[in-house]
């Protein structure tokens, strides 16, 4: 019973550190876990479920809605369209002589396979409309050579297909318009599954689509997922590296400087309450279209924080420091050289790890102004469409990669920084090694200027 | 209670003693203060934290500024050491007046102030290359001041990963590495405990001895100060004033049997009269709160 005990024991302790297999722990459960009731929630029927999603095409007589595989729809509709569909069969069985139906009627109603033959990779996604394939599918399945399994079509529409095939089969082998009977086929009735809403795609859906995206060749004059994915990297690095180039040294003034610190933090302070995206329309004017207003806007979204951070993080610097290198003999020009900037720098990494997650905030909305570009415009192209399982993807690549830089860049921060105490000593290690040979050089050039 | 009436003056002074003081007065003054005054504006009026200081120290001489709490004993480093700018009155190093932090005059905080991103050895050498040093030559003079204060091994640590005693030891390292004519001294080893004190105390005396240096320390603590020091100034609280300044009659070389010696403890027992006056002590007859009934044997 012990070892069990003391496995529940110490996990709440005020202000203490875990230990670090439980901590490893928690951080794989804190990915896990929402993970898992996404997967819960997806995949468990009589969670919530509230749809029924397609499987087939459907189609009633006297409503002019068609409703294609992948659509979801309520489940009293979807019971009506049931009812309503095998009622018309019924009818067609029943009436003699049997009605007359235009051949084109036919044409579509066989159609009806393509999804099941797409799901199979029986047919590219491309050829939906392939009716050659699409006859001959019919035979292959009525004759029992293909079997679907992913949908499996249920008995009674395998039973129709057979039907349907007894039918055509003394007709024609190869599709032709012209050799389709005259009279109405059978519908295939409408098959699918209890769903959650379009908007919350399961995993292996998300999964799916975006791993064709990404693989996807994009046609001609547009742009492959990598490019919007590079494209977007560029304006957000872009707008946060001139952010930095005026943001770091002003706010650095403006901590040492009071002179500095007066001029320029009352209209920056007000400025920065002017929501960034208010001046999309005019610099879309200014700049025109391209990158540079979408650059601009990251560059506006997180220069003015910037400032204020870096000049507080400024003022945090110890001024005894200061007053100790005053008393050594340091110039105040040395004072902010020897002294501020590099007392203040692993504070202000960290605050510009902060400042690049907001800047992502900003290149979202870059990206919908003027010619709208990037990884968003995928997003807010698809979303129209309600393409969701298309949407997630993107967005969950945006997550990683924020999430991914900043734990990299914080990783880093130990090796930059090894007297802030919180090194790793592998990392450590690796960066000795790779500083070797530049360690020797300079070396080797102290030694050179030795008179002795 | 006999013992300490047998005490001898604490003006009483052997005649090798007095003849050393005689000798110190006819050394040229490393440090003049006259007038200094030094005035706070605060949201609740001014504050008078020195009214009034005069004295002077002598080169190579060993001076202690004693006081009670709040009596204006860092103030008086600062505007010494050129951090603060007095009221009025004036500061002389050497016949030249102060009117900033300069590398002629060394500063050490109670608070350490080494920096952080620099190791041992950089931090010693700061104040050779802010003064235009060569790289080579800052780290050649940076290792022998960490020789004399025994950090050899630590000279590539950083600050972060030594032990107080440690870390005040490179601060008096950088502080030396500079060659200041003066160096201030702000409750150095206050944040230490008794034992690496001591230990502190006596190599603090053996550095001076080796080392061309003139040395105001401030404490608090009335053996530290008899121990360290040949005079020492007691300041008066609220505002800060000159007391006495007393001659500390304990021979030199000075070890740590002395700090019983008849001569040692006079000078001890007149401080002590004088920053807690007799009298004043027992004040507290009738405690307000007593949380358990009185027990003979705990008294
Ligand atoms: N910057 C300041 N602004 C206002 N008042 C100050 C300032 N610095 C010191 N004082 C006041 O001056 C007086 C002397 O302060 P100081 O720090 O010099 O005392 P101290 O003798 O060093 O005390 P301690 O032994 O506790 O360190 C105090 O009353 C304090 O309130
Ligand atoms: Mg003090």
């Amino acid at each position: 019973m012990r070892p069990l005990a003391s496995l529940f024991k110490g996990w709440f302790l005020i202000r203490r550190d875990l230990s670090s297999s439980r901590r490893l722990f928690l951080t794989a459960v804190s990915f896990v876990l929402p993970l898992a009731l996404w997967c819960l929630v997806s995949y468990v029927d009589w969670i919530w479920h509230p749809d029924i999603k397609l499987q087939l095409s459907s189609e009633r007589e006297g409503n002019s809605t068609v409703f294609t595989a992948g659509d979801h729809i309520s489940p009293g509709y979807y019971q009506e369209m049931v009812v309503a569909t095998r009622a018309e069969n019924t009818r067609l069985l029943a009436s003699t002589p049997p009605p007359k139906s235009s051949k084109r009627a036919n044409q579509k109603l066989l159609r009806q396979l393509a999804p099941v033959a797409i799901s199979h990779d029986w047919l590219p996604y491309t050829e939906a409309q392939n009716d050659a394939s699409i006859y001959h599918l019919w035979r292959d399945i009525a004759t029992g050579t293909k079997i679907p399994t992913d949908p499996a079509l249920t008995p009674e529409n395998l039973d129709i297909v057979k039907q349907n095939w007894a039918q055509l089969a003394p007709l024609a082998a190869d599709f032709s318009l012209a050799s389709l009977p005259e009279t109405p086929l059978l519908k295939l009735i409408p098959q699918g599954l209890p769903a959650n809403p379009v908007y919350l795609p399961a995993p292996h859906e998300v999964w799916r689509s975006g791993w064709r995206d990404f693989k996807a060749v994009p046609p001609e004059g547009e742009l492959s997922m990598t490019q919007r994915y590079q494209h977007s990297l560029r304006v957000i690095l872009l707008g946060f590296f001139w952010a930095c180039v005026v943001g770091v040294p002003i706010g650095i003034l403006c901590g040492v400087f009071d002179f500095f610190s007066k001029l320029f933090e009352p209209f920056v302070d007000f400025f920065r309450y002017m929501p960034a995206p208010t001046f999309s329309t005019l610099l879309v004017a200014v700049l025109l279209a391209g990158d540079a207003p979408k650059i601009a806007l990251v560059f506006i979204g997180t220069v003015f924080q910037m400032i204020l951070v870096v000049s507080k993080t400024t003022r945090l610097l110890d001024p005894s420091l200061l007053e100790a290198a005053q008393t050594l003999g340091a110039s105040p020009k040395q004072m902010l050289t020897r002294v501020v900037i590099p007392g203040i720098l692993p504070n202000l990494y960290n605050d510009l790890r902060i400042l690049l997650g907001w800047a992502w905030t900003w290149l979202v909305i870059a990206e919908l102004i003027g010619v709208k570009s990037g990884l968003t415009e995928f997003i807010e192209t698809q979303g129209r469409f309600r393409n969701f399982d298309r949407v997630f993807p993107v967005i969950i690549l945006i997550g990683v990669t924020g999430f991914v830089t900043d734990q990299i860049l914080s990783w880093l921060h130990g090796i930059i920084f090894p007297w802030t105490g919180r090194g790793n000593p592998i990392a450590q290690t690796f960066f000795r090694i790779l500083f070797w040979p530049f360690r020797q050089i300079s070396k080797l050039s102290d030694r050179a200027g030795t008179p002795t | 209670m006999a013992a300490a009436l047998q005490l001898p003056s604490y003006l009483e002074q052997s005649p090798e003693v007095a003849s050393r003081f005689e000798r110190l007065r006819q050394r040229p003054v490393a440090l003049e203060v006259s007038g200094l005054t030094k005035t706070f504006e605060t949201t609740r009026g001014t504050v008078t934290a020195l009214s009034e200081v005069s004295f002077s120290v002598h080169k190579r001489e060993f001076m202690c500024v004693i006081g009670p709490s709040g009596c204006g004993k860092s103030t008086l480093a600062r505007v010494l050491a050129g951090l603060e700018a007095p009221t009025s009155g004036d500061v002389r190093v050497y016949g030249q007046p102060v009117s900033g932090p300069g590398p002629d005059r060394g500063m050490v905080f109670q608070s350490y102030t080494l920096f952080p991103w620099q190791t041992v050895k950089q931090n010693v050498m700061f104040g050779p290359l802010m003064a235009g040093g060569s790289r080579n030559s800052a780290e050649a003079e940076a290792r022998q001041w960490i020789e004399l204060v025994g950090l050899t091994k630590f000279e590539n640590a950083y600050p972060q990963q030594l032990s107080g005693g440690m870390k005040q030891r490179v601060a008096i390292a950088r502080a030396l590495a500079n060659q200041p004519r003066v160096l201030f001294m702000d409750e150095p080893f206050g944040a230490l405990d008794a034992q690496t004190r001591c230990q502190m105390q006596s190599h603090l005396l053996d550095i001076w001895k080796n080392v061309d240096i003139t040395i105001v320390f401030i404490t608090h603590d009335l053996d530290e100060a008899v121990f360290l020091s040949d005079r020492i100034l007691v300041l008066d609280p609220h505002p800060g004033r000159v007391r006495e300044m007393i001659e500390v009659p304990v021979p030199r070389p000075r070890h740590n049997d002395q700090l019983f010696e008849p001569s040692f403890m006079a000078v001890r027992k007149h401080i002590d009269n004088l920053i807690h006056p007799p009298g004043q002590e027992h004040h507290k007859e009738n405690p307000v709160l007593r949380l358990v009934a009185r027990d003979p044997d705990v008294v």
